[in-house]
């Protein structure tokens, strides 16, 4: 890289950090609203640094109580912010929904990276195409598919509902993963007899782990995040995080420290798995080119 | 009992525990009738002295079901353990009540699962169209907003026919008749047949800062006009710390709707004419709408952003001094944890009408004109339902004389939907400064009886009033339109489009 | 172990059907079978009196074709689109850049702006509601304070500055998303060519529009794609923030779809919507790639 002089390594960082900055304050205000009762939240002007801060939201939303630290008190409207094992649906839905996601799309991108075949320009493109399909038009026909088969209102439902929305990303992004790796690695290793598979497992793989490891927390990210088909496909049986935040909208209100409370508590789990993989993560940007 | 079907209940039983909805005298009486010591369902549960599971309950001991509502439950209930019933209900408060404190009771007693899914108004209606339209039964029963009953008459049973049909399901004492009469007709009447029966009752009523009235000289206002005097003395006054008005007039948002219906009756105006054309730009229409505008002068600049939530947080808050809307927001603003305005707000009658209120004979589609608006729901039993049988138990459970009174004591402070609840002695207990109190409830009752306002009933009712209408309002107030007759023009136009088909 | 046999048998041809045949196999099923129906359900609407769908002929498609409002929430959209796309792209870039060091803290940083990402937009547009109330929001505040804003004119609710508004939610959460790609791409570079450039004596500008862009140009492609197609069908933030308003200021077509197929069950008429909006995007993604000359 270019060896740059000591001042404008200064202002880089200067710079550098007055953008993340930026970009950090609305979380950290977020964040400070999750510790605040609704008196605070909408201080005027808004207390953005001092303010008393106050463990009930969290509380609510994970039915546990700090009870020593003052009196049990009954919530108006029943206290219905209970969300705790909806955390713990979108973990599943999000790993299961990422696993498969990933395992369907490594072997087709090392198709499409390593085997020329006619159509090949055009099978991507199709692929990519079934991102573009409005969600509420597909919502509709998998409800009632969903109804027959009895998948409404389950994981698996879930799960393949967005391992099919991340489907593209994954392939597209693997594949240019692979396109990274030199074809003479596979073309020796073949020479010296292993199948195709072997190559695929044992050279390819762990090669493009980096890769694989940043395409995972962008799949992870998209079902974490994801609306409008858990809306649709769900009742009872489980529910994620996007679509409980808005149950804190409430016909007396909105209970708006309680939602930035399920908010911060949910960035956690997201967090921790783009920590589990940021050991890979730092390899995969730093090793995957993507260079054409 | 079979050994798994006791841990099965066991697990449920600490689930419950865990999860605050039993509390602690009863979780450890059920263990023990399971044989279960409370070391066996885990070692952290009896040993943890400062992180222990909220139990809301225990405050409210004595606020159970009665044991003769619950042996009615049992009895009843025997053929139809183990049914899970399903309902999808906006996040109110007679159904957070139900959800998280008083469903335990039921299923007890009946040995039936009651799953019930809490959202936002618009998503309620978004998952009831898809089950009426699929006409699959993924739900039991269905919470039916006042607006959409017209859609959903035909997908539900009428309570008297249910009554009529299941002499042995129904519960002794639970009538149509006991329901304020007002409410059956406004909530719940479509056409010849009820929609259900009522089941909550927001309703406008006058809430305001008897500080900031007594400050300025004031008196709660009799007229519209004295109401807007007061208003523009009190922003022009103290604002902009403080306005004399605040307003749920977010574009696009069914509470603009709401808004307006109440100064267009209040004007002697109405939605729709005798013949079911639309009317708000008749004279009467403008004058409402010049009303309106001249008021919004007096609001924060910020209400056409806000729904319900933003317009309660204005007075929660102290940013306005008087709110003409929910009285379900009254017990929030009487919470010392949640509002500056605890104690200080009283409540009273809406303002008269400036004009003669218009007759139901003189509007169309059942319309009926009135300050008061209401924004009611009812609950009913799908035909679509797979379990008709015991959704029908449930439902009588629900809106029962017991089971209002512990909503509403419990904190809702909605306005019961039944007569005699208004005079039980645990709710008149709660008439006192504090969250959860029944001190506006008396308004409540008497603008049910004297100044209710209900919507008209028609299929396209939902698009008009959650589309077209609150979008044009939007762009109204956006200053889109050159005059108040161009604006009110416009909806004309689109809304008799819609409802010719 | 026999399941290892067969795999490797499957495998271990350069036939590529085995390889793609669970993707094929989720597409169709998902894709295909949504597709064919949504076409279907265009020439049907659903009759609220008879509680079925009924044949229509081409009746959605002549009433889309006059219907003001779907080219008012197509106007929108493109605008959303085109906007918001460019400032993503070239901040994104900017940012990826700045944050292209070695340095003490920067690897801190590049994980702080992936935090963005983990928040569901549902309560993204939530955040910014608050952050942008007239009232009580702390940007408001902050923009009155520096004159920008006099208290008179509330950011999401006058139609000049809702659909900025918005915009900003969507700037926030996912110019990181592309300073992650374009980051990626960076760190891979070889840095050979600006070992040359910089004895040759050329600016900074000159290095990145020479060097660096055209090495990139792949996976800002990738990034345009995936971004693009998202922003065209965006929906969160404005069934958050604004329902569409104020009046049809923000009213984007996934909105539009999804309040007729929902909200007034005319399940047909939100199919064709979808329908177009497909068909929109998938010319404005081909036109891309072609342009750009992209080669899977």
């Amino acid at each position: 890289m270019i060896v740059e002089s000591a001042s404008r390594r200064r202002v880089r960082t200067v710079l550098a950090v007055a953008v993340v900055a930026l970009f950090v304050f609305p979380l950290y205000y977020w964040t400070t609203t999750a510790f605040k009762d609704a008196r605070e939240i909408f201080n005027i002007p808004p207390n953005v640094w001092t303010f008393d801060p106050t463990l009930k939201n969290f509380e609510e939303v994970f039915g546990i109580s700090l009870g020593f630290l003052r009196q049990q008190e009954v919530l108006p409207g029943g206290g219905n912010f209970y969300m705790a094992p909806r955390l713990w649906d979108s973990i599943v839905v999000a790993l299961g929904s990422t696993a498969l996601a990933i395992a369907i799309s490594v072997l087709a991108a090392y198709a499409l990276s390593r085997m020329d075949f006619r159509g090949r320009h055009a099978f991507v493109g199709w692929v990519l195409s079934t991102r573009m399909m409005p969600p509420v038009a597909v919502a509709i026909p998998m409800f009632f598919i969903y109804k027959d088969i009895g998948l409404m209102d389950s994981y698996l439902g879930i799960i393949l509902m967005h391992t099919l929305i991340n489907l593209p990303l994954g392939v597209l992004l693997l594949k240019s993963f692979f396109d990274d790796i030199p074809k003479e690695i596979d073309e020796s290793a073949l020479i010296d007899g292993a199948s195709r598979f072997l190559v695929f497992r044992r050279v390819i793989l762990p090669m493009a782990k980096g890769g694989i490891a940043a395409t995972a927390v962008l799949c992870f990210i998209f079902s974490w995040t994801e609306f409008i088909f858990v809306l649709t496909l769900t009742q009872t049986g489980l529910k994620t995080v996007p679509v409980v935040s808005s149950s804190f909208v409430t016909s007396t209100g909105t209970a708006w420290g309680n939602m930035a409370a399920l908010g911060v508590a949910a960035m956690v789990p997201a967090f921790l798995f783009i920590l589990l993989v940021q050991k890979q993560l730092v390899r995969g940007l730093t090793l995957g080119s993507l260079k054409q | 009992m079979r050994d798994s079907d006791r841990k099965q209940y066991a697990a449920r039983a600490v689930d419950r525990f865990v999860k605050g909805r039993m509390d602690r005298r009863q979780f450890l009486r059920t263990a023990g009738q399971l044989g279960l010591g409370a070391t066996a369902l885990g070692t952290g549960l009896g040993a943890r002295p400062f992180w222990t599971p909220k139990a809301h309950a225990d405050a409210h001991a004595a606020l159970k079901p009665s044991d003769e509502v619950l042996a009615w439950v049992r009895d009843v209930s025997a053929p139809f353990r183990g049914t899970t019933l399903k309902l999808a209900t906006e996040s109110t408060p007679p159904s957070n009540a139900i959800n998280s404190q008083l469903k335990q009771y039921f299923e007890e007693a009946s040995g039936m699962t009651v799953e019930i899914e809490v959202l936002p108004l618009e998503q309620v209606l978004q998952k009831l169209t898809l089950d009426i339209a699929s006409q699959l039964g993924t739900y039991d029963l269905y919470y039916i907003d006042q607006s959409w009953a017209a859609f959903t008459a035909r997908d539900v049973f009428d309570p008297r026919e249910q009554l009529a049909a299941n002499p042995d399901l129904a519960m002794p004492g639970w009538a149509v008749e006991d329901f304020l009469p007002a409410l059956v007709d406004g909530i719940a009447r479509y056409e010849d047949s009820l929609v259900g029966v009522p089941y909550d009752i927001p309703i406008f009523i006058f809430m305001y800062r008897k500080d900031i009235y007594e400050q300025m000289g004031f008196s709660a206002p009799t007229s519209l006009e004295e109401y807007y005097e007061q208003a523009k003395a009190i922003t022009d006054e103290m604002g902009p710390d403080m306005y004399g008005a605040t307003g749920q007039m977010k574009s696009g948002h069914y509470s603009l709707e709401c808004d307006w219906t109440a100064w267009l009756w209040g004007h002697g105006g109405s939605i729709f004419d005798a013949d079911g054309k639309f009317a708000g730009n008749d004279e009467r229409g403008l004058e409402a709408m010049e009303y309106w505008r001249r008021l919004y002068g007096t609001m924060p600049p910020g209400v056409t952003g806000w729904t319900w939530d933003g317009q309660g947080q204005s007075i929660a808050q102290g940013v306005a001094a008087t709110m003409m809307s929910w009285g379900e927001f009254f017990p929030y603003f009487d919470d010392p944890s949640a509002t500056k305005v605890s104690g200080l707000m009283e409540a009273v009658r809406c303002p008269a009408p400036k004009h003669a209120l218009r007759t139901v004979d003189e509007t169309g589609f059942g319309e009926i004109p009135g300050v008061g608006h209401q924004g009611g729901s009812s609950l009913a039993v799908s035909r679509n339902s797979k379990n008709p049988d015991p959704a029908w138990i449930f439902m009588q459970w629900a809106t029962s004389y017991d089971t209002q009174v512990l909503i509403t004591a419990l904190g809702g402070g909605t306005g019961p939907t039944r007569t005699a609840v208004y005079d039980d002695p645990r709710i008149i207990a709660n008439n006192r400064v504090g969250p959860g109190t029944t001190r506006h409830l008396g308004v409540v009752r008497e603008t049910i009886a004297n100044d209710m306002g209900s919507e008209p009933d028609l299929p396209e009712w939902a698009e008009l009033a959650n589309d077209t209408i609150p979008v044009r309002l939007g762009k109204y107030f956006a200053g889109e339109y050159s005059s108040n007759k161009e604006a009110m023009d416009d909806i004309a136009q689109a809304a008799d489009k819609i409802v010719s088909g | 172990m026999p399941a290892v046999t067969s795999a490797k048998a499957v495998f271990s041809s350069d036939h590529p059907l085995p390889w793609l045949f669970p993707l094929i196999a989720m597409l169709v099923v998902f894709t295909i079978y949504p597709l064919i129906y949504n076409i279907w359900l265009s020439f049907h609407e659903y009759a609220p009196f008879r509680r079925e769908l009924e044949y229509v002929g081409t009746d959605n498609w002549v009433a889309l074709w006059n219907d003001e409002r779907f080219w008012g929430s197509l106007s929108v959209t493109l605008t959303y689109f085109v906007v918001v796309l460019i400032i993503e792209l070239v901040l994104g870039m900017a940012i990826a850049l700045l944050l292209d060091a070695d340095l003490a803290g920067f690897g801190v940083m590049r994980g702080l702006l992936t935090l963005t990402l983990v928040i569901p937009p549902a309560i993204t547009g939530m955040m910014f509601l608050l952050i942008q109330d007239a009232e009580f929001g702390v940007l408001t505040w902050v923009l009155e304070q520096v004159g920008v804003l006099d208290g008179t004119a509330p950011i999401l609710s006058t139609p000049s500055t809702a659909l900025l508004g918005v915009m900003l939610a969507d700037i926030w959460q996912w110019t990181p998303f592309m300073v992650l790609i374009f980051l990626a791409g960076l760190r891979g570079l070889p840095g050979e060519p600006y070992e040359a450039a910089m004895l040759d004596g050329a600016s900074g500008w000159q290095i990145f529009r020479r060097i660096t862009l055209p090495q990139l140009s792949k996976v800002i492609a990738i990034a345009v794609l995936l971004r693009g197609i998202d922003l065209f069908r965006m929906f969160d933030y404005v069934f958050v923030m604004t329902s569409g308003g104020p009046g049809t200021a923000t009213y984007t077509l996934s909105l539009y779809a999804w309040q007729q197929t929902f909200s007034f069950i005319k399940w047909g008429y939100g199919a064709t919507i979808s329908l177009v909006s497909l068909v929109l995007i998938l010319v404005i993604a081909n036109l891309f790639i072609w342009i750009a000359k992209v080669r899977w």
